[in-house]
């Protein structure tokens, strides 16, 4: 029950990190190779201390990892969160492959001609 | 595995042989929606659809298992409405009067977000309707809701295309 808890946490988590247009950018940067915080302030018209706290929502996350050579301490990014939301998206695709079956069969019979002979291309 | 597999949401494109009137019927009215909606084995004895921008949504699957008869009920809000063309709802579980209720608490499985929308969009390919459903999970209580899934498809496909 507790490691219940402590995904359903870590992913509510996951979801507020991702709820930010800057948080975003940065991960976008950050997919493309690691930087360094300064790096990653660059296309942004805010403070260093701004980002790093930007920068700490991600790691609480756990989609960034940070180095720890003391000066640059690089940023990488870690997917691995993110292939986890994807598993709740993925148990409701059967689910609605099956609706829209049920959605076809039922136009169909909706449909039903009173005489048949529709095909004649 | 295609790439429309992308996190956090589902995409499903179907063509079907009806026009998209008839199509967005299936989904705007009651009558039409409890006659597909229901995953296999549920009934639908309740959808309450005030299909309008900012209209409320209430609907109730019932299930028939070995212990009873039992109901899940869901809600939500029409964001866009456009007709034959467009519709945009968010989904949460709910109990019967539709105050949300945690997903975890309902028993469905972790990580299942409270909020979630869905995308439906239609279009005319001579007298048939193709239909592109997205289902995506929305950060809690977000104003900013729409668009999101969006945003986070386009991260998603850089993070697994540096992935691969």
């Amino acid at each position: 029950m507790a490691t219940t808890t402590t995904n359903e946490d870590r992913l509510s988590e996951t979801f507020a990190a991702l709820a930010n247009s800057t948080r975003r950018a940065i991960l976008a940067r950050l997919a493309q190779g690691e930087s360094n915080v300064g790096e990653l302030a660059e296309p942004f018209d805010v403070t260093l201390p701004a980002i790093s706290k930007h920068l700490k929502v991600l790691e609480r996350a756990g989609l960034v990892v940070r180095g720890q050579r003391a000066q640059f301490r690089p940023c990488v990014l870690d997917p691995a969160p993110l292939e986890e939301i994807s598993t709740w998206a993925e148990q409701y695709r059967p689910v609605w492959e099956a609706r829209f079956d049920r959605l076809d069969s039922y136009i169909r019979d909706l449909k039903q001609p009173e005489g048949s002979g529709e095909h004649d291309d | 595995m295609t790439d429309k597999d992308d996190a956090g949401s589902v995409v499903i494109e179907r063509l079907f042989e009806a026009p998209v009137d008839l199509i967005w019927k299936m989904w705007t009215e009651a009558e039409h929606f409890k006659q597909w909606y229901g995953p296999n084995g549920a009934s639908i004895p309740t959808a309450k659809m005030d299909v309008r921008v900012g209209g409320r949504r209430l609907i109730c699957m019932e299930m028939q298992t070995p212990n009873g008869t039992m109901q899940m009920w869901f809600t939500g809000e029409y964001r866009e409405v456009v007709e034959a063309k467009r519709l945009v709802y968010t989904e949460s579980m709910s109990d019967e009067k539709g105050n949300v209720v945690s997903p975890v608490d309902m028993g469905m499985p972790e990580g299942h977000p409270d909020t979630t929308e869905v995308i439906v969009e239609l279009e005319d390919i001579g007298g048939r309707t193709k239909m592109v459903m997205t289902h995506a999970g929305v950060p809690g209580d977000s104003a900013g809701a729409v668009g999101w899934g969006m945003a986070f498809d386009k991260l998603a496909s850089y993070v697994d295309a540096r992935s691969r």
